[in-house]
């Protein structure tokens, strides 16, 4: 929904507005789930697996129950649930086997948390060691993924499981919760068109989201399964739904309520915790049973980011056309499904980058593992792809003698290109070369600046630039939707109630700033009510996918024009005026050819009195609904059809210096660019470029899970799984934003929550090949990478299959 | 969340001793904390009491004597070292391992005796003071005994300290004050990490000392070179003295590659 | 035991188990659940306090232990109902997101501009190195305190390209 409005007329949108959730946060007021204590509440604690696969022999809970204080124990044979957003695979306790190290055996609710750890110390469980399923490779038949290969399955069972047919292909008997493929052109031909082909082969490990709150979750569950939720998660509906269909409880009956939320990034998008907790609540007759995860709890009870194994293969031209590209992508999984399934879809049909790739060949597979689970993750497999795909991009450049940045302006999607599922780029689409181009000018490519030189001279250290281009469209149902309902209140302010979330992206804000937009009053004169209750607010899908902005911001719109509309009807009949006469202003409706006859929102708020108490209209509130339009879903054999609701697309350019002799590096300069439609809050659209850069950059620098030899995570803690802190800035960080507007986004803006955290990985390691040949293939990038890919200094002719010169 | 514990306030030296003269291994001295409690909540202790030193009398020394050097009592913060100006120029290695050491509200907290009594390999202080020749003062009822820094460490996480006693100041001589010197640590990220390998240097006229943490079981001190001696020599005789080990954050071919860096690229630097 | 202390010019007496820390003291037996906690195990800062004009991380100290100390905490920071000016500047600069590191992070800025008037930009960073910020990158923040500092030479933009 865009008319095209100049900037010099908007009064709201395009401003850097404080945020609307500035005051309570800065003050502590504020109340997260974590800091909510309800009367009678019990807390929980969680009986862990120390192994990655095991048969459950024996639990004896009888010491644990009979200390002094515990309520309710509840144990995986008691819990015939099944939970799962795309394929039903997880029990809420693990069932006679354990699948992953931290998988949750056994929980205790009691009146403190010293007496439920204390319960849970006193839970013996029985466990006889199975030989566990790590690599993923390992996990599957290789030549045949259809087929059933030698690793022991962790889910035997895959066959029944309910899963969505619609989007996904389990391959029962094997460890494979999906495949999906995309086949574009005609592959044979485009490799038989190249004249040089490179191969080569990534990997990134799993991540942890970091959310500052850990999870947390309160339940009551009362007679007659009346239940009550609260919980730090990203999409309210999203938990009622998964957990009515779990318990087949009807949806009425519950209710779930989400607070200020400590952060997000994917890993509270579905359900999670909640499904335990009711269980201990119905068990503990009905008391509210609080349990929120330790920091260690974070890392291998609740999910994390798959990790991901792939091969690219690239066909490129003499002239740098790239006419060819096969990729099979390995989703390490881990024990469950999740959305590691639709990451996996997701990433596929992206996994060509923002690049037109006229014969393009996808196989990804999610594999199961005896590992802690893959979840929805900040960028949805983009960050992990794009680290491979960016880093070939340079290899292939590199191979035909062409400089990078050329070779990726040379291959972008222009109007008139069309994607890996078939969808034409239009100009209105987006557009990524002059991303890329404005990231080259913002780190000076290709030169170095008098000050880059000097310092270069003086520490010895090589400084390297590079540049990614990005894209991502959100993955979610073609039939995404969302709604808003907005109230006039007595005094003339306007409340809005919305389901989406606001965890700290700031999309209220920008909500707030599109209702003022049109509603022509104060921002400050609008509420988006914080807290969501899913008894009170209208249905939103989930929280995720970058998708907010657009889908809530058209339905804020909707919204609005739905109130004005009922305004000018009443106003209509007080002012004796045609409502095609009527127009307004912050304070209330007049007549255009008569200002002096007026009649505020005040007034007609709560319906409109007459002198003589005679009353008309009714409550002044108004509803937007919208739903995506025009999406399909993918074709099963050829992975053909719209998936996209709009592309946003990017670019880092990246300044490093690096020590040839250890490997040591320091980021001295990123220029993000990303063409985000419209900019609605640009304060805000830069805090979610810096610190989504920010948060790639730990992935590409320092985090990421490492297991020993029998699956035992081996840095469950801050103490070993860094992130970055303020000192780990880069020198100087710019941010910029290209304006090409969205057709059918509010004021023409595409979500970008996402997208700085993408790519941003391949220009460090690209920055580094650059300038140093260090060519690395897995993220993240140590010192000590570095340094041992310095040590071999691979030519990139170990990479190519093919070559017009005869050299191989 | 913390198991369940007494705690103690005393405030005579004596009072402590005495507490800890019961030879109760269950009782634990609490001077920062910032490891101690951190263990506890882990469940790695789980002790029956804790004493607190820092509102003990006499335990908060801090003060250079020019006959008996810097003494350092065991309730003094990393950050009490870093203000203190004066200090930090007579002896700027401690300054510089301090520096290193955790974040700032960390250092708020942590002791620079704490630092030592943990005995990690990774200790950042432990470097400084090998330097240094530090002198420990054990005290417990039986008495008192000096032993130098680097008789402490016998092990990870592992000293000479017994069960009843304390450490009741550390002693830098006053002859090592003023030298020159460095602390190279290398970490994972910029911001507060343990070293995956550190190497600090003292240089006086005619020696040079060179320490290295997160290399060995215990924090190492190298034998004492000649002002003269070649940066390869000292870089070799520094790898014979260390042995790291492989472990998740580092392999150890990179400590021992990057010892030897460190150990150059500091001699480098105080021979500008 | 029974302590006493003094939380934003409050004095408050109460029961507490020997083995309780001083986070879960100012949350659970004042009230005051502005202070978070974001990891137990001082790596993250989101429970930073000022204790005695330092600021620590609240879940390494004993409630205990601060008996008869004077402890400040983010509810302290607004006056009557106006943000402080270091607040203020937060607000401005867009220096919040999820809002979870925000109270910890104050309070350590807050420390430091009383033993700092003009921090640099080096010296901001180090004040806050052990606050562990998952959403804003930290740039926002420092900008913040830059400018409430007088030391902010051009506003953080973004550019429009």
């Amino acid at each position: 929904m865009y008319d095209q409005i100049d900037q010099k007329d908007l009064s709201f949108v395009g401003h850097d507005v404080p945020r609307i959730d500035a005051i309570e946060k800065l003050t502590g007021e504020a109340a997260y789930v974590s800091d909510m204590i309800l009367p009678g509440m019990l807390h929980a604690a969680v009986k862990r697996s120390p192994h990655a696969r095991a048969r459950i022999v024996r639990i004896d809970t009888s010491k644990a129950m009979a200390l002094p204080g515990v309520r309710s124990i509840v144990i995986g044979d008691e819990l015939d649930y099944r939970i799962g957003l795309y394929v039903v695979d997880k029990y809420i306790l693990a069932r006679e086997e354990v699948r992953h190290y931290g998988e949750a055996v056994a929980a205790v609710a009691a009146d403190t948390l010293i007496i439920a750890k204390e319960a849970v110390r006193l839970i013996e469980v029985e466990y006889e060691p199975l030989p566990a399923v790590l690599a993923p490779l390992d996990a599957i038949n290789i030549d045949d993924p259809a087929k059933p290969g030698k690793a022991p399955l962790v889910h035997p069972k895959l066959g029944e499981y309910d899963h969505v047919r619609n989007a996904f292909t389990p391959q029962p008997g094997t460890n494979v919760a999906n495949y999906t493929k995309f086949r574009k052109g005609d592959i044979d031909k485009g490799f038989a068109e190249a004249d040089w082909i490179v191969e080569r082969q990534y990997t990134n490990p799993s991540v942890q989201h970091v959310p500052m709150e850990t999870h947390v979750a309160i339940v009551q569950w009362q007679a007659g399964d009346r239940i009550t939720i609260w919980t730090s998660a990203q999409s309210p509906y999203a938990v009622r739904n998964l957990f009515c269909h779990s318990f087949k409880i009807p949806h009425k009956n519950v209710r779930v309520i989400i607070p200020y939320i400590g952060g997000g990034f994917g890993g509270k998008a579905g359900i999670g915790i909640e499904p335990l907790v009711a269980c201990l609540s119905r068990k503990a007759g009905g008391r509210p049973v609080k349990l929120q995860a330790t920091r260690e709890e974070e890392f291998s009870l609740l999910p994390c980011r798959s990790a991901l194994t792939y091969r690219i293969k690239t066909g490129v031209r003499k002239d740098g056309k790239i006419v060819a590209q096969k990729m099979t992508m390995y989703w390490d999984s881990g024990a469950y499904a999740d959305y590691a399934v639709n990451v996996t879809r997701a990433s596929g049909y992206s996994c060509t980058g923002p690049y037109e790739i006229p014969n393009a060949w996808v196989d990804a597979y999610t594999i199961y593992t005896n590992k802690p689970y893959g979840t929805a993750y900040r960028g949805f497999g983009h960050v992990e792809f794009s680290w491979g795909l960016e880093r070939q991009m340079d290899l292939a450049a590199r191979t035909i003698g062409m400089d990078p940045l050329e070779f990726r302006r040379l291959n972008t999607l222009k109007p008139g290109s069309v994607t890996l599922t078939g969808e034409r780029i239009t100009e209105h689409t987006g557009n990524v070369t002059k991303c890329i181009e404005e990231a080259a000018r913002g780190i000076h490519y290709g030169k170095l600046t008098k000050e880059e030189a000097a310092r270069q001279k003086k520490t010895g250290w090589k400084i390297g630039k590079s540049v990614a281009g990005l894209q991502k469209a959100p993955a979610m149902p073609p039939f995404t939707g969302t709604a808003i309902f907005l109230k006039m209140n007595e005094d003339g302010t306007a409340t809005a109630n919305v389901s989406l979330t606001d965890m700290g992206q700031g999309t209220y804000t920008s909500l707030a700033q599109m209702l003022a937009e049109r509603l022509r009053m104060p921002v400050e004169n609008i509420k988006i009510a914080f807290e969501c209750d899913t008894d009170r607010d209208p249905y939103d899908w989930q929280t995720v996918a970058s998708k907010g902005l657009l889908i809530a911001g058209n339905a804020a719109i909707l919204a609005a024009d739905d109130l004005l509309a009922n305004a000018y009807d009443m106003a209509g009949q007080i002012l004796r005026a045609l409502p095609c006469d009527l127009d307004h202003d912050g304070k209330g409706v007049f007549v255009r050819h008569n200002h002096e006859k007026k009649i505020s929102f005040a007034e007609m708020a709560a319906g409109y009195a007459y002198p003589d108490g005679n009353g008309i209209g009714g409550p002044l509130v108004g509803v937007g609904r919208y739903i995506a339009q025009g999406l399909t879903n993918l074709d099963k054999a050829t992975g053909q059809g719209n998936p996209a609701l709009d592309w946003t697309y990017g670019a880092h350019g990246l300044v490093a210096e690096i020590n040839e002799e250890t490997g040591e590096y320091n980021i001295l300069k990123v220029c993000s660019v990303f063409d985000v439609g419209k900019a609605i809050n640009p304060a805000e659209v830069r805090g979610q470029a810096v610190g989504g850069m920010i948060q790639g950059l730990g992935t590409a620098c320092c985090e990421g899970y490492i297991y020993d030899a029998e699956g035992r995570l081996l840095n469950p803690s801050f103490t070993d799984n860094k992130i970055f802190t303020a000192m780990d800035l880069p020198e100087v960080i710019e941010s910029a934003v290209v304006e090409t507007a969205q057709l059918d986004g509010p004021f023409g803006a595409r979500g970008v929550g996402e997208h700085s955290m993408i790519g941003v990985c391949a220009a460090l390691g690209n920055a580094i090949l650059q300038v140093t040949g260090a060519e690395l293939t897995h993220m993240p990038i140590r010192f000590e990478d570095v340094w041992r890919a310095l040590q071999t200094k691979q030519s990139p002719d170990a990479w190519i299959v093919k070559s017009p010169v005869k050299h191989l | 969340m913390l198991c369940e514990f007494d705690y103690l306030e005393p405030t005579t030296l004596a009072d402590v001793l005495e507490i800890l003269g019961q030879g109760d291994a269950g009782v634990r001295i609490l001077a920062g904390g910032t490891d101690l409690l951190v263990n506890i909540r882990a469940g790695l202790i789980t002790p029956k009491a804790l004493v607190n030193i820092k509102k003990t009398a006499g335990l908060d020394t801090f003060a250079f004597h020019p006959d008996r050097g810097l003494e350092i009592g065991p309730a003094v913060t990393i950050n009490q070292l870093i203000t203190n100006t004066e200090i930090a120029r007579r002896y700027p290695l401690l300054e510089q391992c301090a520096e290193m050491l955790a974040s700032y509200q960390l250092r708020n907290r942590a002791t620079v005796i704490g630092n030592i009594v943990n005995a990690s390999p990774s200790a950042d202080m432990a470097p400084a003071l090998l330097c240094y020749r530090a002198k420990l003062t054990l005290t417990s009822k039986r008495g008192s005994r000096k032993v130098g820094i680097a008789e402490f460490f016998t092990g990870v996480k592992k000293t000479v300290l017994a069960a009843d006693e304390i450490v009741e100041k550390i002693t830098i001589p006053a002859s090592e004050a003023d030298g020159k010197g460095g602390y190279a640590k290398l970490k994972r990220i910029k911001g507060h990490d343990l070293g995956i390998v550190g190497v600090a240097l003292h240089k006086k006229q005619d020696y040079i000392r060179i320490a290295v943490s997160a290399s060995a079981p215990t924090p190492i001190l190298a034998p004492d070179f000649q002002a003269k001696d070649s940066p390869d020599y000292i870089a070799e005789q520094v790898l014979a003295a260390i042995k790291p080990i492989d472990d998740i954050r580092s392999s150890r071919e990179y400590r021992r590659f990057m010892a030897s860096v460190f150990v150059k690229r500091l001699l480098e630097e105080v021979r500008a | 035991m029974k302590i006493t202390l003094t939380v934003n010019d409050q004095v408050y007496t109460r029961e507490c188990a020997p083995s309780k820390n001083l986070l879960h003291f100012l949350r659970e037996d004042i009230g005051l659940t502005g202070t978070k906690e974001g990891c137990g195990a001082g790596e993250c800062g989101a429970c930073t306090v000022i204790m005695d004009g330092k600021a620590v991380n609240a879940c390494l100290v004993l409630a205990a232990e601060a008996n008869g100390a004077q402890i400040r905490t983010v509810e302290g920071e607004a006056k009557d109902g106006i943000l402080s000016p270091l607040q203020q500047k937060f607000m401005e600069h867009h220096a919040v997101q999820c809002g979870f590191c925000t109270p910890g992070m104050l309070m350590s800025l807050r420390e430091l501009l009383e033993r700092n008037a003009k921090p640099g930009e080096h010296e901001i960073k180090q004040a806050i190195e052990g606050n562990f910020c998952r959403c804003t990158g930290y740039q926002q923040i420092i900008e913040a305190v830059l400018d409430l500092t007088g030391q902010l030479e051009h506003k953080g933009e973004l550019r429009h390209v």
